[in-house]
């Protein structure tokens, strides 16, 4: 069998046919493939840079990263309990924008909002926040200034490399916990 | 393979496609993004990711176990027994366990609702605001005379509430009841205790420090009164802290579960408990040497030997074994005390302590220190006062009756006519959680919060050496429309107006609840104190209650031996051929019945699971010409039942037993036309302390000539592979 298949490919037609066989399958399931890896698109456009620009500390919404492992985000009542009290929007001299109205139809709903998360890592790396806000760091020196952008994004591949890099940096003068900043057990557990 | 392929094309081709898929998924995750669904509303003090603990007390029965109870993201995911609690120092029975189950029980009532006809399930919802009105009405437009509560035996703060209610409206007192403390026999044990020694309490019986336990029929590692605090007691005397291994001896006509952790089990005659408890009496204090007691003097050893079916020789045994023993205990419970010389039963077996000198003594019996904020013992009504209450019912004296906590139509025997009563009150509000056979004849059900979404406090009335009130809070906001009964009795009163709003002048039921423990503030030995009444109950929620922090057991005094001790015969009710013995389900106990966990878990004696049965000695099944998984009808002077027959070796062959918890009509998907309730066999004979005398009986058994396979762990060849070769 395998001796016809040989002498059907060296026929010019056979191989064009093979390569396009090829081609098909590999588009496909690199399409596949493309679709798991992106983004859906957010459910509410959230403009970090408005909300930054009026001195909203990360942790007033985020305060997970303080205290655990996911920095966790702010719930409806969070978001509604400002917004509500925006007299303009409130006596009606201004019509609330689209991205409010969907807030709040969540909000009258008591439907949560389906965000999507941006900055990730894989299930197999435990990441916690809280170790790296104690060691000094702030949000912006992984997750970029959020006073530029509207919804989030990430100023770099979060990846093992990336997260070295800053161990060995941070331990150069400090053997004994270099070796614990390195070890393969700190975050793959 | 073919001539066209062979196996090593085969290989060939299977390894490409093999490396093709490898490559082509490569080594990423399958799907890298994903959404998240934030709280809409979160507790502050909640953290993604991170569970919350909250302690608070088990309702599953009223002995009121400290529960820790871990939530994730404001759900109830898993429930521990609180370390701190000196009922159950951390563990929790399998009903403790499976309270989530009633949590989340799909069958819960879910709102308001009146029903169109009683017992026709014609529920229409209400809202709570049509539903206080209806409340209020009922309190304001009836004569108080007429206006009766018929409360659980859990919780005790809403039992305080409406105690203060019915007095500030001039109603009768609430009455309570709940099965367990009929199988218990509760109010046999305090009226014994008062007879004895001259004070009305509940009997501490000290196991952990005894070496010898003689236990006449008292369930306690199953049901009886505490069975997590007594489960503790008997794993300490197995330890021997002391003493060596002590050992346990167990009076029943059945093995149960505690017999079968016994190192001696004496199948006994029905009724001839008290009678043994004598003659065990007369041999140790002969023993003992000295002048004979007069409690013990009148004994004739050898019929008792004839009468019990225990032979003078092993009586002799027991009685040396008694007699010699460093710290002897004689516990009186359960089946024993229903018998119509219940009483007297009880009465003896506790005499046994005095002879030995177990009174007051470390591994004897004390008197319960009585729980915070209790004046004096109090007990649950017994069925004498049951009945007088039944009376009052079919004689249209009662015109409003407010139920809650407990399940009256399907516990009550059914001869008392409980739900032939009920049509004889004109309302009838249901505060069910449940939709039980009760709630399924009433013309309102306000559902309550389930115990893990309430406010409360319960008194441990045994199983604490230490004096105790165990706290409740909700660890979960509630899921459905409920709303807790205290507070519609409070919102009642307030729009009733009047002195009535003013005996109750509280906003909520946490308010309420702090109007009681704020005498606790000031007391000293408390395993906290706080300065002010806010602390302390912030205090009293983060440890799951307030108790003493030292032992407050009093010895019983009075002249025990001083008087003999007549134990009469019991009289038996009906004219069949053999004794009937019924039991609360270990697994499912009064209330389990629609739990599925409970239900999967199988029976510890026989491993049936999701039904009822008639346990039958294999000779007798013979005798009838019965076999496993025939459908026999068992017929007492009040009542038949029909169950299936499981042919258990370890029972005697003049006695049926069967266990009590299934056979609901209603309560939901689970529990509903799942086999027999033993309860409509019973008649209304009572002992002297008005305890029904549920085990003084005699019934027929008869084939029905229909079978039901019974589901069952174990194989189906029987306990002891009696059934071998036969078809099964």
């Amino acid at each position: 069998m395998v001796k016809r298949f040989m002498s059907w490919l060296s026929d010019p037609l056979g191989r064009i046919g093979l390569l396009i066989a090829f081609l098909a399958v590999f588009s496909g399931a690199a399409f596949g493939l493309y679709t798991t890896q992106t983004a859906p698109p957010q459910p509410i456009q959230f403009p970090h840079n408005l909300h930054v620009g009026l001195g909203v500390q990360c942790l007033y919404c985020h305060p997970g990263a303080y205290r655990q492992a996911s920095a966790g985000l702010p719930t409806e009542t969070k978001c509604w309990g400002c917004h509500q009290q925006l007299s303009k929007y409130a006596d009606g001299t201004v019509a609330l924008p689209a991205e409010l109205q969907k807030l709040k139809a969540y909000v009258d709903a008591n439907k949560p909002i389906q965000w999507v998360p941006v900055a990730q890592v894989p299930d197999f790396v435990h990441f916690n926040h809280r170790p790296h806000i104690a060691a000094g760091l702030n949000c912006e020196n992984c997750h970029g200034d959020m006073s530029k952008v509207t919804v989030a994004e990430n100023p770099q591949v979060m990846n093992m490399g990336w997260c070295l890099e800053c161990h060995r940096a941070r331990t150069v003068d400090n053997p004994e916990k270099r070796n614990k900043l390195l070890d393969c057990g700190t975050c793959h557990y | 393979m073919t001539d066209n392929f062979s196996r090593r094309d085969f290989l060939k081709l299977a390894s490409v496609g093999a490396a093709t898929t490898a490559i082509l998924t490569g080594c990423g995750p399958a799907s890298r993004y994903v959404t998240r669904e934030p709280y809409t509303k979160m507790p502050e003090y909640t953290y993604n990711g991170q569970s919350t603990y909250y302690a608070t007390t088990c309702r599953e029965c009223a002995a009121g176990c400290g529960l820790v109870v871990r939530t994730m993201q404001g759900r109830a995911i898993k429930v521990e027994g609180n370390k701190n609690h000196p009922v159950n120092l951390g563990k929790t029975c399998v009903r403790g366990q499976a309270t989530l189950h009633g949590l989340y029980n799909p069958d819960r009532v879910q709102d308001p609702a009146k029903q169109s006809k009683r017992g026709s399930r014609d529920f229409s919802n209400m809202d709570w605001d049509a539903a206080i009105a209806v409340v209020a009405d009922a309190l304001k437009n009836t004569d108080p005379t007429g206006v009766t509560f018929l409360m659980g035996m859990a919780p005790d703060h809403l039992f305080d509430l409406v105690s203060d209610l019915a007095k500030a409206i001039g109603a009768p007192a609430p009455i309570r009841f709940g099965a367990l403390g009929m199988f218990e026999a509760r109010a046999t044990l305090g009226k014994a205790v008062e007879s004895l020694f001259g004070q009305a309490a509940m009997p501490f019986f000290d196991m952990g420090k005894s070496d010898l336990v003689f236990s006449f029929g008292a369930n306690f590692l199953e049901t009886w009164l505490s069975p997590v605090a007594f489960t503790r007691g008997f794993a300490n005397m197995r330890r021997g802290g002391g003493h060596g291994r002590g050992t346990l001896v167990h009076f029943e006509p059945r093995m149960s579960q505690t017999a079968s952790k016994a190192d001696m089990w004496i199948p006994i005659t029905p009724g001839t408990e008290g009678l043994v408890a004598l003659a065990i009496g007369r041999i140790a204090a002969e023993a003992r040497g000295g002048s004979l007691p007069a409690a013990f003097a009148d004994v004739d050893v050898e019929a008792i030997a004839k009468s019990s079916g225990v032979s003078a020789e092993k009586l002799d045994e027991l009685g040396k074994l008694f007699a010699s023993a460093d710290a002897a205990l004689a516990i009186p419970g359960g089946a024993a005390l229903a018998h119509s010389n219940g009483l007297e039963t009880a009465e003896a077996v506790l005499a046994l302590n005095a002879l030995v000198g177990g009174l007051g003594r470390a591994g004897g019996v004390f008197l319960a220190p009585l729980a915070p904020m209790q004046t004096e013992f109090s007990r649950p009504a017994n069925m004498a006062e049951m009945a007088d209450f039944v009376e009052k019912m079919k004689s249209g004296e009662i015109k409003t009756l407010f139920i809650h906590g407990v399940n009256p139509v399907f516990e009550l025997p059914k001869s008392l006519g409980f739900e032939d009563a009920l049509k004889s009150v004109q309302t009838v509000i249901s505060f069910a959680t449940f939709p039980d056979e009760t709630a399924m004849q009433a013309d309102y059900v306000f559902p309550d919060h389930h115990g893990l979404e309430s406010w409360g406090y319960q008194r441990v009335a045994a199983g604490s050496s230490q004096s105790a009130l165990s706290g409740a809070q909700p660890v979960v906001s509630p899921y459905y429309n409920t709303r807790a009964t205290a507070d519609v009795f409070l919102a009642a009163a307030a729009s009733v107006g009047g002195a009535t709003a003013q005996a109750l002048p509280f906003k909520d039921e946490v308010e309420f609840i702090q109007s009681k423990i704020v005498a606790l503030v000031s007391e000293s030995d408390g395993y906290f104190g706080a300065p002010e009444i806010n602390t302390f109950t912030a205090y009293f929620q983060q440890y799951g209650g307030w108790w003493k922090t030292v032992d407050e057991l009093a010895t019983p005094g009075g002249d025990v031996l001083g008087k003999a001790i007549q134990v009469g015969e019991a009289r038996f009710a009906g004219e069949g051929e053999f004794y009937f013995h019924p039991f609360v389900s270990p697994v499912l106990g009064e209330a389990g019945a629609n739990k599925p966990w409970l239900q999967e878990i199988p029976d510890p004696t026989t491993t049936a699971m999701w039904s009822s049965w008639v346990e039958i000695h294999p000779e007798t099944a013979h005798e009838l010409g019965v076999d496993n998984d025939d459908v026999v009808l068992i017929t007492s002077e009040a009542g038949a039942v029909e169950a299936v027959v499981y042919k258990y070796p370890a029972i005697r062959p003049d006695t049926i037993a069967m266990p009590f918890g299934q056979g609901h009509t209603a309560y939901g998907r689970y529990a509903e036309g799942r086999g027999s309730n033993p309860a409509d066999l019973f008649g209304e004979q009572v002992n002297g302390a008005g305890d029904l005398a549920f085990a003084d009986m005699r019934v027929k058994v008869e084939k029905t000539g229909k079978k039901y396979p019974l589901s069952r762990l174990e194989s189906r060849m029987g306990v002891y592979g009696e059934a071998l070769g036969e078809e099964h």
